[in-house]
């Protein structure tokens, strides 16, 4: 069930984020976790500093 | 609401619907009806499966359950970001290469057709169950405060989102979505400055966070091990990663979303846009919800929120009754009210001890009043009214009609419909895409033309979207909308997503044994759903686990490894 206009991503497309501080997905992915940490911090924070 | 409301209201929601249907004419083939023209960039993606998630229940429940509940409700999102990694990952790549029309075609081509229907099955199930909610949950509490009539509010909206998903298919969904959120933004903005704005001028910021923190509304993380309470740490991380994959994973509506970019840099970015932003999102809608509490310590707020609420017991205790109740509670505020005001002056002067002893005096009268406001609840449970859903959807919706001016109270409900259509739309356009390539040309006529798929396709967006409205029509919820719609998602996902973990994962494993097993694990779950009383978020882990399990068991029992079976697409 191909369709026409769909492309197969090649493994250049896979590797390449095009983003400038992020060349790989490697680090895409720590930045995405660094800030899942920081907000769990920050509410951890706010949890512990005004209850 | 004036004139001036219902401009803003209506022609936002109409014109963006024109607009929609006009960029999207002329979309003829199957590939550019279900995916769009393969040119959406990273940031259109990462806005519409925002906006397919965050439906109006979002956007009109989180404040109230942050005015009653504090912050916790947002550990519910702890798994996104893992999730959407994973996916990112795993899924998309797969989705892409093997370019299909749906996630549940991949599981054909994985295992076989039985499979493959067993997963579209439980999607439409839900979703068709979901986008009845989707569309009943605005309607219900808007049609209660305005007075509107209810169901003519559930079939003109319904009616409208369906003419523009059918008219332009995919990219009328991303189009229209792109606008509707902009005016989900602008509101939800809005309505945070003039709340802020509307706080009392002596309280600064940090009055405000110890005033919320001490009345426990800040309490956002919660390490508690109890499987019993519904939102830990624990909870939102494990039991939130597994109903976040199973959603964004699994669910048409979503997968349908990111596979629409024109490569798989786009899809991947619009996941991690998500990634990024869907915590802040949740915890600033909560927050409005926590500052709505604050400014409610100035303010005497009703002792019911939801009007039908009020009416209902007057009708049915007496208004002298009611009157007694309203002035305790009213007696109970000015109490709180005074001593707060006792609070700040004693800690803007540095008297800790008298700061100590107000905020106590404060928080024993605010007690007495949710004392007042429990004992009208249970007054109106035991009547069994069955007026409507809990009273934490109708906090926000109050503050605006009674505080916001007039242009603002529009563009806020417009901000409250736009979500509304947005998920919705989603909804209708993976309903049809599914029945479509996966029943009708799976199962009816394979040798059908794009053509033909794509006049099917209209005709089954528009069937379901009739079944959202006929089913929001004749909808009776008892608890917190929000919590309905999670409710119901966790009670499926849990399978689907074991389907997908078993068909990337576990290459020994033949369509026949997970069949089976995801019937088995399906069954578990509802058993376990009426018989235990753990929080619903544990509901996607034990289902993806007795699927997986099951299905090696089964697979062990049948003997070999399924021949048949091609190799995982995952090498």
């Amino acid at each position: 069930m191909k369709h026409p206009a769909a492309t197969e991503p090649s493994a250049r497309e896979s590797e390449e984020t095009g983003l400038p501080f992020f060349r790989s997905w490697k680090s895409v992915y720590l930045f995405v976790l660094g800030s899942f940490v920081f907000w769990i911090a920050l509410l951890i924070a706010l949890t512990k500093i005004f209850s | 609401m004036s004139a001036l409301d219902f401009v803003v209201l209506i022609g936002s929601m109409l014109g963006i619907a024109i607009y929609g249907i006009w960029r999207t004419r002329g979309r003829r083939s199957l590939n550019a009806y279900l995916h769009g023209d393969g040119q959406t960039p990273w940031f259109a993606i990462g806005l519409s499966v925002m906006a397919t998630q965050a439906s109006a229940i979002t956007f009109l429940s989180t404040p109230g359950q942050g005015y009653l509940g504090g912050l916790g409700f947002v550990q519910i999102y702890f798994g996104v970001p893992i999730a959407l990694i994973i996916i990112a990952i795993f899924f998309l790549p797969i989705f892409r290469r093997l370019n299909v029309y749906t996630a549940y075609e991949f599981l054909g081509r994985r295992f076989d057709g039985k499979t493959r229907l067993l997963g579209a099955a439980l999607f439409l199930v839900q979703r068709g169950l979901g986008a009845g909610l989707t569309i009943y949950a605005p309607a219900i509490v808007l049609t209660t405060v305005f007075g509107w009539p209810l169901d003519l509010t559930i079939i003109c909206s319904g009616l409208l989102v369906i003419i523009y998903t059918v008219a332009g298919g995919s990219d009328a969904v991303t189009v229209t979505q792109k606008y509707q959120i902009g005016i989900i933004f602008a509101g939800m903005v809005t309505a945070f400055c003039l709340l802020v704005a509307k706080l009392p001028a002596g309280l600064n910021f940090t009055d405000t966070l110890a005033l919320a923190g001490g009345f426990q509304k800040l309490n956002a993380v919660n390490f508690s091990t109890n499987i019993h309470e519904r939102y830990t740490f624990w909870s939102g991380l494990i039991g939130g990663t597994f109903l976040m994959l199973s959603y964004f994973g699994t669910d048409q509506s979503q997968v349908q979303r990111y596979i629409s970019g024109s490569s798989l840099r786009e899809g991947r970015l619009g996941l991690m846009f998500n990634a990024v932003c869907k915590i802040p999102m949740q915890f600033s809608i909560l927050l409005l919800g926590v500052l709505i509490f604050v400014f409610y310590q100035f303010e005497q707020p009703p002792l019911l929120f939801n009007p039908a609420s009020n009416q209902y017991l007057a009708q049915h205790i007496g208004s002298g009754q009611l009157e007694a109740l309203e002035s305790d509670f009213q007696k109970t505020h000015n109490q709180a009210r005074l001593q707060i005001e006792n609070w700040m002056d004693a800690r803007h002067n540095g008297d800790e001890t008298g700061a100590r002893t107000a905020f106590a005096a404060a928080a024993a009268a605010q007690q007495q009043g949710e004392a007042i406001r429990t004992q009208a609840e249970k007054t109106l449970s035991a009547a069994n009214s069955g007026t409507t859903a809990n009273d934490a959807d109708y906090v926000f919706i109050t503050f605006i009609l009674q505080q916001l001016p007039h242009g603002v109270i529009g563009l806020l409900v417009a901000a409250f419909f736009a979500a509304a259509l947005s998920s919705k739309s989603a909804e209708l356009n993976a309903l049809g895409s599914s029945t479509t390539i996966d029943f009708y040309r799976h199962l009816v006529k394979r040798d059908a033309t794009d053509a033909a798929c794509v006049a099917a396709s209209k005709w089954f967006t528009a069937f379901w979207g009739l079944v959202a409205i006929g089913f929001a029509l004749y909808a009776h919820l008892v608890e917190n909308l929000i919590q309905a719609v999670n409710i119901l998602g966790s009670i499926f996902y849990g399978v689907m997503l074991g389907l997908f973990v078993v068909a990337f994962f576990i290459r020994r494993v033949g369509g026949t044994a997970v069949f089976w097993s995801a019937l088995t694990a399906q069954a578990l779950v509802f058993v376990l759903y009426f018989n235990l009383t753990i929080s619903y978020l544990w509901y996607p882990l034990i289902g993806c686990a007795a699927c997986v399990l099951f299905s090696l068991i089964v697979q062990v029992a049948l003997g070999a490894t399924n021949k048949s079976a091609p190799a995982s697409p995952v090498s």
